[in-house]
């Protein structure tokens, strides 16, 4: 009796420890998904002014050049100025993305949902692909830069067939084209607002692709699109990895003062 | 029913117990500051001894070394260590390679007696595998390899060794790129069989951010000459609220300058100034 007793005891006492253990792992993935800054409370839908070249976003694009070693559908701008260029800082904060719509688009047919879908992937897409250089953290600081984008272009694509997703995937009540979406972004200094780089990928990545579905990126059928996120992400960072290469002087100086301790 | 429960349990007892548990070993190590050992990568020299002991009471961690393969590890129960600092040991507990850290059970002093003639632990214990002629050409490259990396602020700071064959890569760093990139650098020099990456991606901190970006203004006012715009001769090391100055300065003032200028930062609480003084080479007048 009291062998069955301990055995009961112990039994208790590990499906207690699986328990935490499990609702641990949860509250810990759900903190990722919800607690990426400002994740859950992306701002609304806007539009590209009738007959605008770009959308607005941006405080400024006269600065904006095109970038040849992202092959030249890039405009960019990184700052030059001692102490206030790219590499006086190291930490980010990633705004929630905005989005604009075509300026022919019927913002109706643009919902909370879908809007949420393509802020949230792609908010997710670039801290996946800055945040190895950049740690991410929560809140503006000394030596953080604020990371501001938008998916410029999003239109309304076709409805959403039932098969188009499994049952568990949450269809959107309109599917949303990125086939003409492009990317105006920027980094400013996190406490003061001074600008620092900016860059708007006018890359054709997403042609073809639509999101039909809250969690798109499980779904075969939407695949292009998860594509077309994670590349426009990469090529942000591709953009920071060429600012912060050493050239000419400033790699003689790097190489010249670099001596290991021993 | 109640069988079938104890048999369920068993299963994820043992379950738990084959997913939970680390590998505990037992190894010769030298316990050493945090500082000194991811500074002073070598043999067990005096000048070692005197700055694990003097480091160490000033506030910097104690940590284990693995006399093995020049491994650091940072550790669970730092009292286990105290007694030992600047000491040769063998100690027993879960290591983790591949984060740095420690879950120690125990620390027996040892003498270098005690490890055998022939055992792998002797090999990083003699000052001449630091000395190996022929490698000055894989040194050099290694060292540019290193000085090149895109991401290096003022805030990091990598340093290494070469026993042989093997690169031992050290220091600290804010950012997790840097640390593989040196690896994948090192890895990549013709000659290079092995890289041991003791780098140590140190946490940000809202308070550790404030004093470096607060250092940095104080050195960059007062010495402005070792800063330009994509870089520095000084580094600037926070962890935990302490700062380590590393790099080279070309006088003793500008030494003392910086450490003068670093104490004044609010919140931070001890100055460790490293910097090593390098006068500048005087040209020949012919």
């Amino acid at each position: 009796m009291s062998k069955d007793r301990t055995v009961w005891n112990v039994a208790r006492g590990l499906l207690a420890v699986t328990f935490l253990s499990a609702m641990l792992g949860c509250s810990t993935e759900s903190k990722t998904a919800d607690t990426a800054p400002g994740a859950a409370s992306a701002p609304s839908v806007k539009k590209i002014p009738a007959g605008q070249e770009f959308s607005g976003f941006l405080k400024n694009y006269e600065q904006l050049k095109p970038n040849e070693a992202l092959g030249g559908n890039a405009l960019t701008y990184a700052g030059t100025e001692a102490r206030k260029n790219l590499r006086s800082y190291f930490a980010i904060v990633v705004d929630p993305i905005e989005v604009y719509v075509a300026t022919d688009t019927d913002a109706s047919k643009v919902d909370e949902d879908a809007r949420a879908t393509l802020s949230n992937y792609f908010h997710h897409a670039l801290l996946e692909a800055v945040s190895d250089a950049f740690p991410p953290v929560d809140k503006p600081g000394p030596l953080t830069l604020r990371l501001r984008a938008a998916l410029v272009g999003v239109d309304v694509g076709g409805q959403v067939a039932a098969g188009d997703a499994p049952p568990d995937a949450t269809p959107l009540k309109q599917a949303m084209n990125i086939g003409k979406v492009q990317v105006e972004m920027e980094l400013v200094d996190s406490m003061t607002g001074e600008r620092i780089a900016a860059m708007v990928d006018r890359s054709n990545l997403g042609a073809g692709a639509e999101v039909g579905a809250k969690d798109f990126t499980r779904v075969e059928k939407f695949a292009a699109a998860r594509e077309a996120f994670d590349e426009w992400a990469s090529r942000v960072r591709e953009f920071l990895d060429s600012a912060h290469e050493l050239t000419g002087a400033d790699a003689e100086r790097a190489d010249k003062s670099y001596q290991p301790y021993q | 029913m109640r069988r079938l429960l104890s048999i369920v349990c068993i299963f994820l007892l043992i379950c738990v117990t084959c997913l939970g548990a680390e590998e505990v070993t037992t190894f010769h190590a030298y316990i050493d500051s945090d500082l000194c050992a991811r500074l002073m990568l070598g043999p067990i020299t005096q000048s070692r001894i005197e700055c694990s002991l003097k480091t160490y009471k000033e506030g910097s961690n104690a940590v284990v070394v693995s006399l093995t393969d020049n491994t650091v590890f940072s550790v669970n129960k730092e009292k286990l260590l105290k007694e030992n600092v600047g000491k040769i040991a063998a100690v027993t507990g879960e290591a983790k390679v591949k984060s740095g850290t420690m879950k120690l059970q125990s620390v027996m002093p040892q003498e270098i007696n005690d490890i055998p003639q022939g055992d792998p632990a002797r090999k990083l214990l003699d000052v001449r595998n630091y000395q190996v002629k022929g490698s000055a050409e894989i040194h050099e490259k290694v060292r540019h390899e290193l000085a090149m990396i895109p991401y290096i602020t003022e805030f990091d700071f990598i340093s290494f060794t070469l026993v042989e064959d093997t690169v031992i890569l050290t220091g600290w760093t804010v950012r997790a790129t840097n640390r593989s990139d040196a690896a994948y650098r090192a890895k990549k020099v013709p000659g290079v069989r092995q890289v041991i990456n003791n780098i140590e991606e140190l946490p940000l901190g809202g308070t550790d951010m404030e004093i470096r970006a607060n250092v940095r203004a104080k050195l960059q006012r007062v010495l402005s000459q070792y800063f330009w715009s994509n870089g520095s001769d000084i580094k600037i090391i926070v962890k935990n609220g302490n700062i380590i100055l590393l790099g080279t300065v070309i006088s003793q003032p500008d030494s003392d300058a910086a450490s003068i200028q670093a104490k004044t930062v609010p919140l931070a609480f001890h100055v460790f100034n490293l910097l090593r003084v390098v006068p500048p080479a005087k040209k020949d007048k012919g």
